[in-house]
């Protein structure tokens, strides 16, 4: 045998250059709108300018008069395609039926009303155009506490409280905490409807095959193997005739774990026509049917001794719901509630949760769903409890978290936190800026009147989504490491990533085990008909949880190289290093690559052992991970323009253990942008009569790159214990740390005129206004 | 981008726009960026666009008799860096590098951008306080209207059917004026909620010329006189500044209140004029 | 969005109370409006062309008069629908006599939908301001063209939404 160049360096843990971005930045990448099929027909949405109304009449003959135009369908031609799925139950939840195109009715600005099939797309929106909607105006609410008033007009008729759903929870003893305690404080405070806008807007294939009863459908999603489970059931077409492919998806930020109308709706014409029929969301189609994220307006009391120690806290969460379930919509609220004691080690909780049903898009998950609410909620608390004991914030947090040496740890609302030093980033953030000599230049600076202001957030966040029963998804992962003939490795992954860079760490942590080359390694996903199975790409679960079936598909391939490897250096046992398998008495080796070869022309076989090299594995986690951190901002307002400046952002992030440090840090800054967003410039704003008036980019302000602060982002290490990589997910970490440090910072920098809370975002009127007034807020 | 069907022209010369744009639901296209958004939502129809982006010559930037001449389709980014506007008209360069972002600024021209007298658009200020000069052409005539007369109501100016601008001209500096542009910009649009261009002449004692141009505020860019006379006659800068926009018209929207305008107006005023002071020389 | 404003026309109240009913002057003063057609007691049909910047759409609906109270108010309801929205006006037009004319102060909502609404809402305010000055400054020119006097036009106007 051949001695094989021995590789002793591993990539676990070092900056490797993401493999799929040369094909991103040379804009060679193949999404959805680059899918191109013989005979393919185009799409394009009439969609309602009211936010509630009656259909009085629609007249398609306009648009089918038009050469070119090959159908239109409205609510008649659909009403018996089954409703848009929701995978999330509550107790008692009401579930509208969400038709793929109105019926009598519309409830919101945007609702699919009519399709027009066409042979191009400019003839298909030139059809759209043409189609005559009559409507008659219904009143609408936009606002999920006016909708919850009496008397507020009713979404859907059939539920005039327009509640979706009420939730409780309650852990330990609250009513007597808040009966201990010296100190209560209340805020109400509210996380705005946000927009998640992906770069790729969303867009649909769907070629049916009437002759072979099968579908493919091409679709811009998060979770193609739920897509291909859902549209199974919906349509009766069998699972092993229904391929989805997930191509390149340019961002989702969760708006793409859903099953959308037009998915539905794509399906449905495309076996009516026979023919492949293309859908592209138009950015301003993107504003208004696509999932908006956030949308909370809370409640708070928190309970404490005099001396910080927190006691207990009562949240009152008004989630704004839309006018439909979409596939999570009332779980995300949930979320929240799991998540309100923040870091803390109190263990008395109540929650209520209500779901108002408004007439707008529904809400659902986006960037860190639910956890940056509860976080914001709970950080802002913090400080507001803080200011009220006249105690140093970052003092106050550290009293009340739990000791290093307290892990697993038992929170109040049923949850097992893995692992923590919480203690470490904060002190870690605070050495960065230099605190205490930053708290003087505060002081000095107040009687020149500068308004500087330190900020700071503990966050922490249940990711790696999640044992099964918690997940109403389903929620482990599977992986195949297929070695092929030639010694080059395949591994398939379940979870669907679009940007989370598995392709390299994924590439990484089989090279190390194998002991390959990472060139040799190539991960494919996103395709139901190359992965098994798998559940996709979500709630800081790829890495965690399909990383870790990769892993154990790993351990259980090196087990067949390893007797392929003995029977062919004739010896009991061998060490697989470096990509080889080495006979340690002989000496002898025999590369991954040979050991591949032999197993597939299978002249000879270990005992017991199938040709091949091929492993599966579906794992399924023990319990959720709990990454954490602290962020902290240092912010300068303009006392005569209200403009906020960023002097310094500092992250220091703990997800476990970091497999790539370049990728962790991308995934922080891209999450820190999304925070400031929402924290600084973004909201949803809907008028009186549920008109979206930020419908457009001219209006609705994402960060970008010029508005973006300097990132000091560093790490701590905490492994986690619920899998054998110890990593923990780091997706929407800095989403979920970003707005309340923000938000803390600026309340700071005004808290001697006696602000205690602004809601976000933070715009400079807002502050200049609260300047004018003295703080009078 | 999925618009309505229009034809599209790019004649070589002037000559043969005006007669392009001669009739019909005609839009003139100058670097596209306020039309196209608008056509590709099809809040914009037209049925004839007539692009004068290959007409040679027509984006030149020189000096000739102590004027500056920008041709109408000089790009922002071309105003930005241009060694004659930086060195003659320094504020006009300022200004043009606050407009949008990159991608805007190396599309859009400037002659675009005037006669779609955006109310929020960044350059009529900074043609205002330069007393510029807006030379218009149509198929029978030329002529030649001062800043301070072009601009009459939101995306309205004194262009007749026919007409298209063909350059601006610039009084050329001495290097000794001061000059600021400063604005607050909407964070999604880049639009100046509120803008001011400054220019300003020491001499003797004091101010001896001032020239305010204000964007944002009212319903279209406008010279903020009262101010400039005051500082022309030796008014405390901060007494000066506070006329800034008193008795306009204040633009209100989701952003930004009128009350909030005229507010920036006056701060935003007095930090662009002590910035010119400092640059003065 | 809510707007209030007033404007001076040189006629006294019962005249003005008359004039800003005449389907024949507003129709002729709507700006992008060419004519009204009476379809019920007090309620036009109108057919509007309206031109923002480089947006532009043509508007059908109606133009209705309710709660009148001659010559002293009225409310006056402009409703109209096209492709690229829908814009509904509902002002009460309050006509005080003063020296010489009429002041006729409005305080109404101005309503839109659909795409303009989405990207509009930053000119809204101040389109609105302006259309409602162009229709008084056509009603001023109509007036003098018919031999009345011209008063200087005032407006002022706030807007909250």
């Amino acid at each position: 045998m051949a001695t094989t160049t021995i590789k002793p360096e591993t990539l676990v843990g070092k900056k490797i250059r993401r493999r799929e971005d040369p094909r991103l930045i040379t804009g060679t990448a193949t999404y959805v709108d680059d899918v191109k099929m013989p005979g393919m027909h185009h799409a394009c949405v009439v969609r309602s300018p009211h936010a509630a109304a009656r259909i009085k009449s629609i007249n398609t003959k306009p648009a089918l008069e038009r050469p070119g135009v090959v159908a239109v369908f409205t609510g008649a031609d659909v009403k018996d395609v089954g409703s848009v799925p929701c995978v999330a139950n509550l107790p008692g939840l009401r579930r509208p039926h969400h038709h793929i195109l109105a019926q009598d009715r519309v409830y919101f600005v945007g609702h699919p009303v009519a399709v027009v099939v066409a042979t191009d797309r400019y003839i298909a929106a030139d059809g759209a155009d043409a189609v005559e909607v009559e409507y008659e105006e219904l009143p609408a609410v936009a606002d999920p506490e006016k909708a919850l008033a009496p008397g507020a007009p009713a979404i859907h008729p059939q539920w005039p409280d327009n509640t979706a759903f009420t939730f409780h929870q309650d852990g330990g003893n609250v009513e007597q905490a808040f009966r201990e305690a010296d100190v209560i404080v209340k805020q109400r405070i509210t996380s705005q409807r946000l927009i998640p806008m992906a770069m790729e807007t969303r867009g649909v294939v769907a070629d049916y095959r009437a002759a072979e009863k099968s579908l493919t459908l091409y679709s811009s999603s998060q979770a193609p193997h739920l897509l291909r489970s859902l549209l199974s059931s919906i349509f009766g077409i069998p699972e092993n005739r229904l391929r989805v492919i997930a191509p390149e998806v340019g961002g989702g930020f969760g708006s793409k774990i859903d099953v959308y109308a037009e998915d539905m709706l794509m399906a449905f014409i495309s076996r009516r026509i026979n023919k492949p029929v293309k859908w592209v969301e138009s950015r301003r189609e993107n504003f208004l049917g696509t999932i908006h994220g956030r949308g909370h307006v809370d409640y708070y009391e928190l309970a404490a001794k005099r001396d910080g120690t927190m006691l207990g806290l009562k949240l009152k969460i008004i989630q704004d719901i839309g006018a439909y379930l979409q596939l999570l919509t009332p779980a995300i609220p949930t979320l929240s509630v799991l998540m309100m004691p923040g870091l803390y080690k109190f263990q008395n909780i109540s929650a209520d949760v209500i779901g108002a049903f408004t007439n707008c898009f529904p809400t659902d998950a986006y960037r860190g769903a639910g956890r940056p609410e509860a976080t914001h909620g709970i950080e802002r608390m913090v400080d507001i409890l803080a200011a009220e004991l006249k105690m140093d914030p970052a003092a106050l947090r550290m009293k009340n978290f739990p000791g290093k040496d307290e892990f697993p740890f038992a929170t109040a609302t049923g949850l097992s936190y893995d692992s923590g030093d919480y203690a470490l980033p904060l002190q870690n953030a605070m050495d960065a800026v230099d605190y205490s000599k930053l708290r003087r230049e505060q002081q000095q600076g107040r009687a020149q009147g500068k308004l500087m202001g330190i900020g700071m957030s503990a966050y922490g966040e249940i990711c790696a989504f999640g044992p099964s029963p918690a997940t109403p998804t389903g929620g482990w992962e599977s992986a195949t490491v297929r070695i092929e003939p030639d010694g080059k490795v395949s591994v398939m992954t379940g979870c669907s990533p679009h940007g989370q860079g598995e392709e390299t760490t994924f590439a990484q942590i089989t090279a190390d085990e194998l002991g390959v080359d990472i060139d040799d390694v190539v991960v494919l996903h996103g395709d139901t008909l190359i992965v098994p199975y798998g559940i996709g790409t979500f709630g800081s679960r790829g890495t965690a949880i399909g990383g870790t079936a990769v892993y154990y598909a790993l351990q259980e391939l090196k087990n067949k190289i390893r007797s392929f490897g003995a029977m062919l250096l004739e010896t009991d046992k061998v060490t697989l290093v470096g990509g080889a398998c080495v006979d340690e008495k002989s000496g002898k080796s025999v590369s991954v690559a040979e050991i591949a070869a032999a197993s597939y022309r299978a002249m000879k076989l270990p005992p017991g052992t199938q040709p091949g090299l091929v492993a599966t594995q579906f794992w399924e986690p023990p319990n959720f991970t709990f990454p954490f951190g602290a962020h902290m901002v240092i912010t300068e307002v303009d006392r005569e323009t209200g403009k906020i400046e960023i002097r310094r952002y500092v992250a220091v992030d703990d997800c476990g253990k970091i497999i790539n440090p370049l990728i962790v840090s991308g995934q922080v800054h891209g999450g820190v942008a999304q925070g400031l967003g929402q924290a600084l410039w973004e909201e949803a704003v809907y008028d009186s009569n549920g008109q979206l008036l930020t419908g457009e980019l001219t209006d609705y302000a994402v960060p970008r790159a010029h508005m973006m602060p300097w990132i000091e982002s560093s790490h701590t290490e905490t492994p986690s214990p619920v899998n054998p990589l110890g990593v923990k997910g780091v997706g929407e970490a800095g989403t979920i740390g970003c707005t309340p440090a923000v938000v803390n910072s600026v309340v700071d920098a005004l808290s001697h005129l006696g602000v205690r809370h602004i809601d976000m975002p933070l715009t400079p009127e807002k502050i200049w206004k609260l300047v004018q007034a003295g703080g009078r807020a | 981008m999925i618009p309505q069907e229009f034809d599209y022209t790019a004649p070589d010369t002037l000559k043969e726009a005006f007669a392009l744009i001669a009739d019909g639901e005609r839009k003139i296209l100058a670097g596209g960026m306020s039309l196209i958004p608008m056509m590709k939502l099809r809040l914009a129809t037209p049925e004839h666009v007539v692009d004068l982006g290959r007409v040679p010559g027509l984006n030149h930037i020189g000096e000739q008799a102590n004027l500056i001449h920008i041709g109408a389709t000089a790009t922002h980014h071309d105003v930005e860096i241009s060694p004659v506007i930086r060195a003659r008209c320094p504020l006009l360069a300022e200004t043009a590098s606050n407009i949008g972002d990159v991608q805007v600024r190396n599309r859009g021209t400037i002659g675009g951008s005037v006669a779609h007298a955006d109310p929020a658009a960044d350059y009529p200020a900074a043609l205002l306080a330069l007393e510029a000069q807006i030379r218009i052409a149509s198929a029978k005539s030329e002529r030649t209207v001062p800043a301070s007369e072009f601009f009459l109501d939101p995306f309205t100016t004194v262009l007749e059917p026919g007409e298209i601008i063909v350059e601006l001209l610039v009084p050329a500096e001495d290097g000794s004026e001061g000059y600021r542009y400063e604005k607050l910009e909407h964070p999604a649009s880049g639009f100046a909620i509120v803008g001011i261009g400054v220019r300003i002449k020491k001499g003797g004692r004091g101010i001896s010329l001032a020239r305010i141009g204000v964007t944002g505020l009212g319903p279209h860019a406008f010279r903020a006189l009262e101010t400039e006379r005051l500082l022309e006659r030796g008014a405390d800068l901060e007494k000066a500044a506070a006329t800034l926009g008193e008795g306009e018209e204040a633009n209100s929207d989701l952003y930004a209140s009128a009350d909030y305008r005229r507010h920036l107006a006056r701060v935003h005023g007095r930090r662009a004029i002590s910035i010119a002071l400092t640059r003065a020389s | 969005m809510k707007i209030a404003g007033a404007h001076t026309l040189a006629v006294p109240q019962e005249r003005a109370y008359a004039l800003l009913q005449d389907p024949e002057v507003l129709g002729k003063c709507m700006p992008g409006c060419d004519a009204l057609e009476k379809i019920g007691e007090s309620r036009f049909h109108m057919k509007m062309k309206m031109v923002m910047a480089s947006m532009s759409g043509l508007f059908d609906g109606t133009v209705s008069i309710a709660d009148q109270n001659p010559p002293a108010s009225f409310r006056l309801i402009v409703e109209g629908a096209g492709k690229i929205g829908f814009i509904k006006g509902d002002g009460l037009l309050t006509l005080i006599p003063i020296e010489g004319g009429t002041n006729v102060q409005y305080e109404g909502s101005v309503e839109v939908g659909g795409t303009i609404a989405a990207v509009g809402q930053r000119l809204l305010d101040t389109t609105s301001k302006m259309m409602i000055k162009r229709f008084f400054d056509k009603l001023g020119a109509e007036l003098a063209a018919s031999g009345g006097a011209r008063l200087p036009g005032t407006m002022s106007g706030t807007i909250t939404s």
